[in-house]
């Protein structure tokens, strides 16, 4: 080969580099922008498009609306003290089982990680219901401290604020022992072994080095679980609403579903508003988390963090931990046991047991509905974590390889966690009223809104996994004459693997037990088990939802199992 | 020119075979048999109880024509979204409706198809539509329910005063949905018994008793009530206090005067994308057959000749006084219901 020659090739083959990957960044670009924009146009057309009888026109008026009525402020506030003691709680609960697992000598650390796996794979209204049962005026704790002081009140009275915030706290105590568990598992323990050497005590080196070291990690994620919290739709509906607590969520679906006619319109206009707040929250965190590399802790030493030995406390810390397990997974499987085999709702008492019954998982295992709800269910979660993966992988590549561009694909895919699912509901919704495509209703409308909702997390596993791959790999392939397309196919895409799995179950996962969007958004064939099982709530078929949500969560363990072996071996278990 | 005559003769079947379809079929009519079966399903968004009434309903008629009834159960504010936004975005996917106030908002957003079954002729006119939307399939009776353990039978509230009574203060729960099975009814009872301005000077008392307003059906409000979280539930299907107390759980209704009947309206879509199964299922349910069904499932079905099981249920001059509510004046009161219920109890 001349060199003439082999410079026109050269030439040639960068340039079809080049357009290969412009078309790629337009390509990826379009998809995204089609999904993330729509929802957010007819959200806020929707909010400020007022009809009447001389047709459609601008106003602002359901703002006015909504701003002159009390209880939108109220609302507000609400949500706000709602959020702020979950996330203190869900920390104070998570964050010391993450720290007595990960830094202590402390017994019980695998019943301690089996508690957080099954928590994962449970969904938050059956947890809801469970706790719900246990904790209600004639739930076992209160019929106890009844009889044993004599009292006719309540000890607890979870419909109210207390309630919610115990409630969502528990919640998400197991995301915060994950998410913060990792944070600790890192922690370089140079600076602790050097405060140690100064003479300062376990106690002073705790509170002068490890927290202040933390401080940034913990923080960040006090944010994520107080925006989550704001979103929350499961607790609010089933716990505050009997106890006339509203919030921004709920007053958003009682507009759709509990005033006649539905007002589509404002519910449009508290979305836009608390997507304001929401994004303003997200902008915060941002800010929290830029800096976080001046704390990293991680270089390029080896090293392994080391354990404090509690000495004496240890049986306390085994006591501890083993409470958290009692209060996750005991009560509420044991309630939830009992509420199963009973013909119809009462407390734990000795006068129940001649009516126990297989009555309901009979029902369960004979009605063909059920099929149907866990196709629907799986199915949706499948399609949408593997369409989420997908894209964001080839966005994380485009991204990652700076193709012209790819900057848009990055902001296209993390814009969508500012919709909390609810809002995300409703904008969906409004979409394909307004384009009528002939998917409302189905099961293709729910997977859109979830490939949406997902994006911000398959980007976050997708760039995690793509900046730890070196291009000299694909420089390589690119050298013996692959494009850039065979270069992602054949190179990159199998070494993202690992992660793109680990995110894809994630999503998988947190598809199949969320409630927010598919209970705006689900039609007769559509149902899924999140909805089914908020519907069992409201029926009255308490019994039957304990049977179908046992054998449920039961099924779903086993996918958190294989989600967390495989998180583990990625090594990046992070949300 | 034989293409013409060809089209005009088939446009002229056309229109006889509409004669015919627009003709009330025989009583589960062959030719409505067969087009159910080949549409081999249908959709039902229901307001009846799942365990106690849709799904034994469901699993009958699948039984004895071989065609699917999916049934989505819902109240009927839910059932009335569902379908107008259905509407809206070019797609029913419902055939039949039921409920106690969907009817008449559908109606006007041209959602319900004219239908009464062959089966239901043989049955008094006030059990259907004048206009042909909807058919009556059973009558409900609403009154209050308490928990036998928590109210030793003999000192429940036996009428609206007694309600005010301090010892019921946070006791009484009721459904929140502006339903009639809800608040919203109770309200309606209320103003229709005492008139505007007492029954408002009426309703403001009782909510100083500090009534527990809950977003659920009014079947879960009686189960709250039965398994101890309240003493009373306010506006509850009386024949489900009978049928958890058969069950043995400590239920009982209570007769106070008067009480809330209104029917429970069965209707086809406009657009149901399976008319023919939504028609026979609509001639099942109203076909001697399908009113034993109500009756077996305790509720109070409208055929005379299908006596219910426990007759006490039903209000009349021997047993207790009840108001009677039209769909329609269901429909039109409904949201000023809401709205006073919104106004004094939230």
């Amino acid at each position: 080969m001349t060199d003439i020659e082999m410079a026109t090739t050269e030439r040639r083959s960068f340039l079809a580099r080049l357009d290969q990957k412009r078309l790629f960044v337009f390509a990826a670009g379009s998809i995204l922008a089609l999904l993330v924009l729509p929802p957010l146009y007819f959200l806020v057309t929707g909010a400020i498009t007022v009809e009447d009888a001389n047709g459609a026109r601008f106003s602002l008026e359901r703002f006015a609306m909504l701003i002159a009525q009390r209880g939108i402020l109220t609302s507000t506030w609400n949500s706000f003290v709602f959020a702020v003691g979950s996330a203190v709680l869900a920390l104070a609960i998570g964050g010391l089982a993450a720290w007595l697992v990960e830094r202590t000598n402390a017994p019980l650390k695998s019943l301690t990680y089996l508690t957080n796996v099954i928590a994962l794979g449970t969904p938050y209204v059956l947890y809801t219901s469970a706790w719900l049962l246990l904790l209600a005026r004639s739930g076992p704790i209160n019929t106890w401290y009844r009889q044993l002081s004599g009292e006719t009140g309540v000890l607890i009275n979870v419909y109210g604020m207390g309630g919610m915030i115990l409630i969502e706290g528990l919640l998400w105590s197991p995301l915060v022992f994950l998410l913060l568990g990792a944070t600790l598992r890192n922690f370089n323990p140079a600076l602790e072994e050097a405060a140690r050497m100064s003479g300062a005590t376990t106690w002073g080196t705790i509170r002068r080095i490890t927290l202040p070291l933390s401080a940034p990690a913990i923080l960040a994620l006090a944010m994520l679980v107080f925006i989550r919290t704001v979103e929350a739709f499961e607790v609010p509906a089933l716990v505050g609403l009997p106890g006339r607590v509203h919030v921004l969520t709920t007053d958003i679906y009682e507009m759709m579903h509990r005033t006649m006619p539905p007002d589509i319109g404002s519910a449009s206009a508290l979305s836009v508003i608390l997507l304001v707040i929401v994004a303003i929250l997200l902008f915060w965190y941002a800010r929290m988390t830029r800096n976080a590399e001046k704390f990293a802790t991680v270089t390029g030493k080896s090293f392994r963090p080391n354990q404090i030995d509690l000495g004496a406390w240890r049986p306390v810390a085994g006591f501890a931990l083993a409470f958290y397990f009692l209060l996750l997974i005991v009560l509420p499987a044991f309630i939830l046991v009992w509420a199963s085999l009973l013909p119809f709702y009462q407390t734990f008492r000795s006068q129940a047991f001649p009516l126990l019954t297989l009555d309901n998982y009979r029902a369960v295992f004979n009605s063909p509905r059920y099929i149907t709800l866990v196709i629907n269910t799986l199915g949706i979660a499948f399609v949408s974590a593997t369409v989420v993966m997908l894209l964001t992988a080839v966005s994380a590549w485009l991204v990652v390889r700076k193709a012209p561009g790819a900057r848009v694909l990055d902001n296209l895919g993390t814009a969508p966690l500012v919709f909390p699912g609810l809002v995300l509901g409703v904008g969906v919704m409004q979409f394909f009223l307004h384009v009528p495509i002939g998917i409302y209703g189905t099961i293709w409308i729910i997977i859109w809104a979830f490939v949406i909702n997902y994006l911000p997390y398959g980007v976050r596993y997708s760039y995690a996994g793509m900046i730890q791959l070196h291009r000299e790999l694909e420089e390589a392939a690119a050298a013996a004459g692959a494009t850039p397309l065979t270069g992602f196919r054949r190179i990159v895409f199998p070494l993202l693997a690992p992660s793109l799995i680990a995110g894809w179950l994630f999503i998988f996962l947190l598809a199949t037990r969320v409630l927010s969007l598919p209970v705006l958004l689900s039609g007769p064939s559509s149902q899924t088990m999140a909805v089914a099982m908020f519907d069992l709530w409201g029926n009255g078929q308490g019994p039957e939802l304990a049977a179908l949500g046992l054998i449920w969560s039961l099924a779903m363990t086993c996918i958190a199992v294989i989600f967390y072996l495989v998180a583990n071996r990625g090594g990046s278990l992070r949300a | 020119m034989k293409t013409a005559l060809h089209l005009r003769a088939g446009a002229f079947a056309a229109m006889i075979a509409t004669m015919i379809a627009a003709t009330p079929a025989l009583a589960a009519d062959p030719a409505l048999i067969a087009a159910a079966k080949k549409e081999g399903e249908l959709t039902w968004y229901t307001t009846q109880i799942v365990n106690q009434f849709a799904r034994p309903a469901a699993e009958a008629f699948q039984k004895k024509y071989g065609v699917r009834v999916n049934y989505i159960r819902a109240d009927s504010n839910e059932v009335t979204l569902r379908l107008q936004n259905e509407g809206k975005a070019g797609r029913v996917m419902a055939d039949v409706f039921d409920g106690t106030g969907a009817t008449a908002a559908l109606k006007a957003a041209n959602l319900v198809a004219k239908y009464i079954p062959e089966s239901a002729n043989r049955l008094p006119d006030r059990y259907k539509d004048k206009d042909g939307y909807w058919v009556a399939t059973n009558l409900y009776v609403l009154t209050p329910g308490f928990n036998t353990d928590l109210v030793k039978k003999g000192t429940q509230p036996r009428t609206f005063e007694d309600l005010l009574d301090p010892r019921w203060r946070g006791k009484i729960a009721w459904n929140s949905s502006v339903t009639p099975s809800g608040a919203a009814g109770f309200v309606g009872v209320v103003l229709a018994h005492m008139g505007q301005e007492k029954g408002l000077a009426y309703l403001r008392q009782l909510s100083g008793q500090k009534v527990v307003g809950l977003q659920v059906a009014a079947r879960q409000v009686l189960d709250q009530v039965i398994a101890g979280e309240y003493a009373i539930a306010l506006n509850i299907f009386n024949n489900h206090a009978v049928i958890s107390a058969m069950k043995g759980a400590p239920s009982a209704w209570i007769p106070m005067e008067p009480a809330l009947a209104v029917f429970s309206c069965l209707s086809l879509t406009a657009g149901a994308p399976r008319p023919n199964a939504g028609k026979l299922f609509i001639d099942f349910l109203m076909s001697e057959e399908g009113q034993k069904l109500y009756r077996d499932a305790d509720y109070l079905p409208v055929d005379p000749a299908v006596q219910p099981k426990d007759p006490a249920l039903r209000p009349g001059d021997a047993t207790f006084r009840a108001v009677f509510m039209t769909p329609e004046e269901i429909h039109d009161n409904l949201p000023k219901w809401g709205a006073i219920y919104k106004d004094i109890f939230r």
